[in-house]
């Protein structure tokens, strides 16, 4: 996967360019508007990383003329502007996902994977598999080991979450957006509990620990104990 | 003014110009007539005597008999026109003033051309006098015009300095200061006035963000000084201490950010610099979200939570701000109203009720609680911004939406009324 990053600040730069190396993919960086458009229009990324205060041209200008020129590429817009009409903005000028600074760098990866993904045509998955789980999609059956959990709609959407990306660390806001479609920070332990009830449901099977707590960052489905 | 008076002053003039003109035909003209009569009444020598004997003062005549001329004049200069065409025209006399111009004309008579002349330099002398006058007043004018503006101006121009000082008080920090209002109700008061009014606002402005700084800088130095404890410590731990005291900082600074982005767009919708993304929502199916949301919260303080819905109303709202005024004000009676609590969310129509039987708030604490910052626990032990119901008051108020808080004998009930 090949990977434009649009940014000014250094630090931000190594950290994500840094991720993105371990995770196997190949990133290209530039440091201001122009350079980033340049590139992006000839570039044929799968993805373009895009902050939006940059010198020389402005990201949501760069954006614009991205999108003028008929490019699809999906763009998930990483600012500091993080209020509700400052997403909207971004999103109506073309971009695909937004994250707001500071950020933690798994949840990037998930958007970003999510968003690559989008691109290509994947045949409709009826039933996902991560280890000992199993879910059906169309009759919502999820049975571990083979005994199947009784789960509500909720727990049922929190687990397709992380059977969807197993083994990596989901933030409780990924969380928190893919299972209610409100946007808001709730301040609680709303996910927590949810997870904790689901958790519950794991260890009475005895597989309690497939489901891991990663302090500061979020969850994690484990594939195998 | 200037140009008033001399316009006033150069039409003047010209009526002096025109009537003395008149005069002098009027004047030549009966002097002609009386010639004319004479020389058809009396003989050729008593024409020659009255001429000779006519008064200088009325008019000068020159009349050539035969050979000599007869009259006051010496001589008939040539091209005289006809009266009542006249011509100036200059003598030479012995007197202390040599020069005069006179103005005449020819008339014939039975015995031949008369020339019948009128001094006029006496009137130029005082259009000369007029013209001297009228200039010095002009010039008096513009001189008092001139002092009167400068006057005036200066007084303007005080006052101007005055504010202009007052400014740069202002600019320097001395945010009580007010520009003065006179009597006189003019456009300086008015704008003194206004410039006031934008003072006040200013002001209360500013006293209240120094409320809330303090109130800030209690709440971020807390975690912050956490964080930098933590930081301090962690080269001393083992590789495994120090993944799980990372994560246990970064906890901290989420916190922080949390706090800080609250009170950033706290002040966003307050100020109404948010646009709310306005669409029709189903009061009922908000109200079942939340319920759905909130229940497994409960259920860990082994609280119920019960949800009754009637009629449906629709709203129009901001979907993610309205559902996270409810959730805040769900939330708070989890919070803060015990183990084994029960709370019920009660739809009515366009009413939202939130019932507990909880501690309740005491009554006189009804309207801080909406405070920013403000926390009844003072020790702020329960963790949270205390900006929850700031923000509730906030967005409800964005909504045109009622919020009253009651008692449950015991606990709290808040009734929502939606437009």
């Amino acid at each position: 996967m090949k990977v434009l990053l649009v940014e000014d600040d250094k630090t931000t730069i190594d950290y994500i360019a840094k991720g993105f190396l371990e995770q196997g993919h190949s990133i290209d960086t530039a440091s201001d508007g122009h350079q980033g458009l340049l590139l992006a229009t000839g570039g044929h990324y799968e993805l373009v990383i895009l902050d939006r205060m940059l010198p020389l041209l402005d990201g949501l200008k760069l954006l614009a003329a991205l999108r003028a020129t008929g490019d699809q590429t999906p763009v998930l817009i990483l600012s500091a502007l993080g209020h509700v009409d400052e997403r909207v903005k971004g999103l109506r000028a073309g971009g695909d996902d937004y994250m707001t600074k500071p950020f933690a760098f798994s949840e990037l990866l998930v958007r970003a994977e999510k968003l690559m993904q989008r691109g290509q045509s994947q045949p409709q998955q009826t039933d996902l598999t991560v280890g000992l789980l199993q879910m059906e999609l169309l009759t919502r059956r999820v049975t571990l080991e083979g005994q199947e959990l009784l789960l509500q709609p909720k727990e049922f959407q929190l687990l397709k979450y992380l059977m969807e990306h197993p083994n990596q660390v989901i933030s409780r806001t990924l969380l928190f957006e893919a299972v209610w479609d409100y946007h808001f920070d709730p301040r609680t332990n709303v996910i927590d509990v949810h997870i904790a009830k689901l958790r519950r449901k794991f260890e009475e099977l005895g597989h309690g620990e497939l489901i891991e707590t990663v302090r500061g960052a979020g969850y994690r489905l484990r594939q195998r104990h | 003014m200037t140009l008033i008076i001399g316009a006033l002053l150069f039409s003047l003039y010209r009526q002096l110009v025109i009537e003395q003109q008149y005069q002098v035909a009027q004047h030549l003209a009966s002097e002609k007539l009386r010639y004319q009569q004479l020389a058809l009444t009396v003989s050729r020598r008593n024409f020659a005597a009255q001429i000779r004997a006519a008064d200088p003062k009325t008019a000068l005549i020159a009349w050539r008999n035969s050979v000599d001329m007869v009259g006051a004049l010496s001589l008939i200069p040539d091209n005289m026109p006809l009266l009542p065409q006249t011509r100036d025209f200059p003598i030479l006399t012995g007197g202390p003033d040599k020069l005069h111009i006179l103005t005449g004309g020819i008339v014939l008579t039975r015995y031949g051309p008369v020339l019948i002349a009128t001094r006029t330099d006496h009137l130029a002398t005082l259009i000369d006098k007029f013209i001297n006058a009228a200039a010095t007043a002009v010039m008096l004018t513009i001189l008092l015009t001139l002092a009167l503006g400068y006057l005036f101006s200066k007084a303007i121009l005080r006052r101007l300095v005055h504010y202009r000082r007052l400014s740069e008080q202002i600019a320097k920090g001395h945010y009580d200061t007010r520009l003065p209002e006179s009597w006189r109700q003019d456009e300086f008061d008015m704008v003194a006035c206004q410039f006031n009014q934008v003072l006040d606002t200013l002001e209360t402005n500013l006293t209240a963000v120094r409320g809330v700084t303090d109130n800030i800088a209690h709440d971020l130095r807390t975690p912050l000084s956490h964080l930098r404890i933590g930081l301090e410590q962690l080269p001393q731990k083992s590789a495994a201490e120090c993944a799980d005291a990372s994560a246990a900082l970064i906890e901290e600074l989420d916190q922080c950010l949390a706090t800080f982005d609250a009170m950033l767009s706290l002040t966003r919708i307050e100020e109404g610099q948010q646009a709310l993304e306005l669409q029709p929502l189903s009061l009922r199916g908000l109200c079942e979200d939340l319920a759905e949301m909130a229940e497994a919260v409960a259920e860990l303080k082994q609280q119920t939570l019960t949800l009754t819905t009637g009629k449906d109303f629709e709203v129009q709202g901001d979907k993610h701000l309205l559902f996270q005024a409810l959730y805040n004000l769900v939330d708070n009676a989890i919070k803060y109203s015990g183990e084994g609590a029960r709370i019920e969310i009660i739809q009515e129509g366009r009413r939202v009720e939130i019932r507990d039987n909880g501690p309740g708030i005491p009554d006189d604490a009804r309207e801080k609680v909406f405070e920013r910052l403000v926390r009844l626990d003072p020790s702020r032990h329960q963790q949270g911004t205390g900006l929850g119901l700031s923000m509730v008051k906030a967005i409800l108020a964005r909504h045109n939406t009622k919020i009253l808080l009651s008692d449950n004998h015991p606990g709290l009930v808040i009734s929502l009324t939606f437009q």
